[in-house]
């Protein structure tokens, strides 16, 4: 009995599902014109797609440079946002802090990187190889800061507020949970865009997905340490 | 800011929506809050819990963890621990990750109103449990329980705040531990548990240089260097100063027990004295319970002991908390 593959390979799989819902939300949301959550359809799908390949090695592609390109990218645009919307509507926590923070565990985890095991094409059970490690302190606090937005998000009434925060309007958030017209109507009559978008992007499943990555990256994080 | 700007862009509408100031300014439902922040220690735990050398068997595994847990108990309590561990030894894959998903039913089912009263039973039924054959009944028997070290068990005090946060209507004040229990029941818990650590201070290895100095050396392997300097200071100090340093808790666990009863300003200043001392010790002697090392289950007590003190805040003077609060305002400082 040792390193249960079954583990990674399962949180591998549920990271693509993840992603794989974040790049149906970004090409609806394309379609029809969808005014919010881009950025966060962006992040998910490049988290769920990188944290993959880092559960289950031989699932990664691309150089490691353009990844925290991308996460570095992310990250101070989700700053740039946090910062917005404090100026605009007073002290609180912007939902797109904890975007922020989660680019900066991605990048994190791009610059230590964990051991794999060539044996299974999974994960190792120890910690960094790489000869630098992080530091386990901050893996820690990102873990918990996670476990606590996985928390909260489930237990939100604002359903949705994982993707669009508090301060959008319904109908702009989703085709779903629209009180207004439908997105992506025409008229009046419903897009076949719109029509797929009411059934896709639910804000239910939008924060099922954040609550996935939460768990999976706090599971990554603690694995580093 | 361009990059801002570019945000407002996109979402056109932003300018029309959210919530009105207003609803900001509307009182929080705090056992709300802090039985979702017990949620998310529990969902920490259950995420440690599938750490992979909880599913591998032998010394080095849970399985061996839980053994060594048995040692200087009695043996009526001795041989339950044991008899556990076997079970895990020989079933890793399928008890670690039904005692992982437990936690994860636990964290969840708080979450939700319509779960949280079978949740917070199942907590409870299950701290129980862990601090029996997951935590060796804490060392109590054996005198080798400290506050320091988490004594008499830090998931005990899980089940003590699903105690105290189980959900009930009415206000907030004057403190929220009170809402369920009503006042003069949560101070005496209060009181029963403060007395609790001072006892074990004080009592069988809790007041020993050398077993305190042994406590942190033994946790400090594997810990990143900055907490392992923290740690050799620790191990210094109660090596030179333990008998005192144990005197010094326990002075304070008795200032902090009678606290409750003093005026609120007064009892505010016993509760941070609470809070900074066992954010300390946490740090300091429990090593954030041995997480950063990479071979933890649960934060140990100090987390959760602060937690148990920010119920205790006297809230007098503050507004009362809707008995039924509008959709949308437990969560209004957590939009994420």
């Amino acid at each position: 009995m040792g390193t249960p593959t079954w583990l990674y390979y399962l949180s591998g799989v549920l990271m693509l599902a993840v992603a794989g819902y974040g790049a149906v939300l970004l090409v609806l949301s394309l379609a029809s014109r969808r005014p919010a959550g881009r950025d966060v359809d962006i992040s998910h799908t490049s988290m769920g797609i990188a944290m993959a390949g880092m559960f289950v090695p031989k699932w990664a592609f691309g150089a490691s440079a353009v990844w925290e390109l991308i996460f570095g990218v992310l990250m101070v645009w989700f700053i740039a946002r946090s910062i917005q919307s404090v100026e605009r509507f007073g002290l609180h926590v912007p939902h797109a802090l904890v975007h922020a923070a989660m680019s900066f565990a991605m990048l994190l985890m791009y610059w230590f990187p964990m051991a794999s095991s060539s044996a299974s094409g999974s994960m190792a059970m120890s910690g960094s190889a790489a000869g630098s490690h992080l530091d386990s302190g901050l893996g820690a606090l990102l873990a918990l800061v996670f476990c606590g937005s996985a928390i909260f998000t489930l237990a939100s009434p604002n359903k949705g507020a994982s993707h669009h925060g508090t301060h959008l309007p319904s109908y702009a958030m989703s085709g779903a949970s629209g009180s207004g017209t439908p997105v992506g109507s025409h008229g009046g009559e419903p897009s076949p865009v719109g029509n797929i978008e009411a059934a896709v992007a639910l804000p239910w499943l939008e924060d099922l997905s954040h609550v996935v990555m939460c768990i999976g990256m706090a599971f990554m994080l603690i694995l580093m340490t | 800011m361009a990059v801002a700007e570019a945000a407002v862009d996109r979402h056109p509408n932003t300018e029309t929506a959210g919530a009105p100031r207003g609803a900001r300014s509307q009182p929080r439902d705090l056992q709300r809050t802090f039985q979702l922040l017990l949620a998310t220690v529990w969902l920490l735990d259950a995420i440690l819990q599938i750490q992979p050398f909880m599913f591998t068997r032998g010394s080095n595994g849970f399985s061996g963890m839980l053994n060594g847990l048995a040692s200087g108990n009695p043996g009526w309590v001795s041989h339950t621990i044991t008899w556990n561990a076997t079970i895990v030894d020989h079933h890793s894959i399928l008890t670690n990750t039904a005692f992982a998903l437990i936690q994860f039913v636990i964290a969840f089912g708080i979450t939700s109103k319509r779960t949280i009263k079978p949740a917070l039973a199942l907590s409870i039924i299950w701290s129980l449990g862990v601090w029996w054959f997951g935590e060796g009944a804490g060392q109590v028997f054996h005198g080798g329980a400290t506050p320091f070290g988490g004594g008499p068990g830090g998931v005990l005090f899980y089940a003590l705040l699903a105690v105290l946060l189980w959900p009930s209507t009415g206000p907030d004040q004057p403190f929220v531990a009170a809402r369920t229990v009503g006042v003069a029941a949560a101070k005496w818990i209060w009181v029963a548990v403060w007395g609790l650590l001072t006892v074990l201070a004080l009592v069988g290895s809790g007041r020993s240089p050398k077993a305190l100095h042994d406590l942190v050396a033994g946790l400090n392997s594997g810990q990143p260097g900055w907490l392992a300097r923290i740690d050799r200071s620790s191990e210094s100090l109660f090596l030179h100063h333990g008998t005192t340093a144990a005197i010094l808790l326990a002075l304070v666990c008795v200032i902090v027990a009678v606290g409750v009863f003093l005026p609120p300003q007064a009892t505010q200043v016993t509760l941070v004295l609470a809070m900074v001392v066992f954010a300390t010790i946490w740090v300091a002697v429990e090593d954030f319970g041995g997480i950063l090392a990479g071979g933890a289950t649960d934060p140990n007590s100090g987390l959760l002991v602060i937690l148990l003190a920010l119920t205790y805040w006297p809230l007098a003077g503050t507004r009362p908390t809707p008995i039924t609060p509008a959709p949308g305002l437990t969560t209004v400082a957590k939009e994420a």
